[in-house]
């Protein structure tokens, strides 16, 4: 009787484990196929030591680190957008520079937060945990993800048009800049969600790498924006069980996998074989 | 002549980058009646894609007035670019690019569309109609990075055909083109203007790349409209003669 409560105890702890694995895989993925398209792969890192900024700033506050790790980084990610078309310079190298902003408020908050724990609990947001998922964060991944679904069905052809060539869009009547706004605070939205689980420092291969290794076997979009979340999602099921398994850190044990896949995944891509074309 | 009766109208039209004093085209003044094929030659810098990007709002224009369409270009410049089919200069493609050239041929359609609408049958039956009219049929569901520049400018004609456009901007089309895909191309292009007899305005700067149907010549040197007329009275203009080195590539 006592193993069963036990093993049933186990199980309920492991629920939201699984789902926050799944649910941050298929976000993070899923915007991964549009970031890695725009050449703004560093916008992961960028977000997520926005996010760490941000929960110092929280523990710092005594308020909710996850809420105010989330606010930093939508708010990187509402100004990267507008920042770089006024300043009129690359996306990447305003991300290089609201990187290095993040970087230097995180350290003078983390300066400012009194005494070891606190801190402690600041840096837990840059690792990640299994356990440190909550059922406001699964909740919060279900509402995203579903208006991700939403939002890549219906846009579809608009985002397809952009992701090709965004003055080629713009010339039929498609406003892309709103449509480039919505994919940077998505992805936002996704880093910030997914903090807890994965860990600030490598929530960004969770971005890059499920869409690299899709972008190895297909040439068509739609194939690569179905695939990409099944890969994000499996590397992040298969690292909670690494994690489970050795007592790896989590946010390591789910890049490790991903990383795994998308080695595998030059090496046997269809793409260096002559003659197929998928 | 009505003013609604003119495709392309601009008075006194300026347009300067930002961030610049010197205007990149100024005192444009150009009207274009329908089913007209004008070609826009000149030196490089001298402002053609300036004037075309202008023309189709993606480049505000600074002073002056525009219409396309009888509608004015700042209040209605996404409307009208439903009915612009646009293909840019030297577009380079990405070989790894991951999409179909069917899907961007559909991309050209996406704004007659319209926001919170699918694709329905009859837009894939244009997206084929069209994708037979440059004869690409075949190649509906290759990778567009592996094309090669002849195929490719097909593809981007197709994508432009498909919009069902009353005006046809072509910036360059032929350029970094080899002679028999050269000729291939400049065939559809005299084929779709004489099907669809749609306005056309072409951006080359080479003499030899006007095509036989192109009636109208304008020339553009350090942002003005220097000459505007019949294809042949500029032809044999002096003017056109020292700026161009033998019917070949203009200098500066």
């Amino acid at each position: 009787m006592a193993v069963v409560v036990m093993i049933d105890i186990a199980i309920g702890l492991l629920i939201a484990p699984v789902l926050g694995a799944t649910l941050a895989g298929f976000v993070c993925s899923t915007m991964g196929v549009f970031v890695v398209r725009m050449n703004l792969a560093s916008i992961g890192y960028c977000m997520s030591h926005a996010a760490f900024a941000g929960a110092a700033f929280g523990v710092m506050m005594s308020i909710d680190p996850l809420i105010s790790a989330i606010v930093f980084s939508f708010g990187t990610a509402l100004v990267l957008g507008p920042l770089a078309e006024k300043a009129r310079l690359e996306s990447n190298v305003i991300i290089g520079f609201l990187f290095s902003v993040m970087i230097a408020l995180a350290f003078i908050f983390l300066n400012l937060i009194p005494g070891q724990a606190a801190s402690a609990t600041a840096l837990r947001i840059l690792w990640g945990s299994v356990f440190a998922v909550k059922t406001n964060d699964i909740m919060l991944l279900s509402v995203l993800s579903i208006i991700l679904v939403l939002f890549i069905a219906i846009f579809y052809k608009e985002l397809i048009s952009i992701m090709f060539n965004r003055k080629l869009a713009e010339s039929v009547g498609i406003n892309a800049k709103l449509f480039y706004f919505a994919v940077l605070f998505f992805t936002g939205f996704a880093v910030s969600l997914s903090l807890r689980l994965v860990g600030g420092l490598l929530v960004f291969a969770l971005i890059v790498n499920p869409t690299s290794s899709a972008y190895q076997f297909f040439y068509d979009f739609k194939k690569i924006m179905i695939f990409s979340p099944i890969i994000g999602v499996i590397s992040c099921l298969i690292g909670l069980w690494l994690s489970l398994v050795t007592d790896f850190p989590i946010g390591a044990s789910i890049v490790i996998i991903s990383a795994l896949i998308f080695a595998i995944s030059i090496v046997i891509s269809p793409k260096r074989k002559k003659g197929i074309c998928r | 002549m009505n003013q609604e009766d003119y495709i392309i109208e601009l008075q006194d039209v300026n347009t300067i980058y930002e961030g610049e004093k010197t205007p990149a085209i100024y005192n444009i003044n150009l009207y274009v009646q329908h089913g007209e094929f004008i070609s826009v030659i000149g030196p490089n810098g001298a402002g053609k894609t300036t004037l075309l990007e202008t023309i189709n709002g993606i480049l505000p224009y600074t002073s002056g007035y525009g219409s396309i369409f009888g509608k004015e270009i700042k209040k209605y410049k996404i409307e009208i670019r439903k009915d612009i089919g646009y293909i840019i200069q030297n577009f380079d493609i990405d070989p790894l690019s991951p999409f179909l050239c069917k899907d961007i041929v559909m991309t050209g359609r996406a704004g007659k569309i319209g926001l919170f609408r699918f694709a329905s049958k009859n837009d894939w039956k244009a997206v084929w109609h069209s994708l037979g009219l440059v004869g690409m049929i075949d190649f509906a569901q290759r990778p567009i990075g592996k094309l090669s520049g002849g195929e490719f400018q097909k593809i981007l004609f197709a994508r432009a055909l498909v919009q069902e456009p009353q005006l046809l901007l072509l910036d360059e089309p032929f350029s970094n083109l080899d002679l028999s895909a050269r000729q291939n191309i400049e065939k559809i292009l005299t084929k779709i203007y004489h099907k669809r007899k749609i306005t056309i305005l072409m951006v080359s700067h080479e003499l030899r790349s006007i095509p036989k149907e192109c009636s109208r010549i304008i020339v553009l040197d350090k942002g003005k409209i220097i000459m505007d007329g019949d294809r042949e009275e500029i032809l044999s203009s002096e003017i056109v003669h020292s700026l161009f080195h033998n019917g070949g590539c203009c200098h500066d």
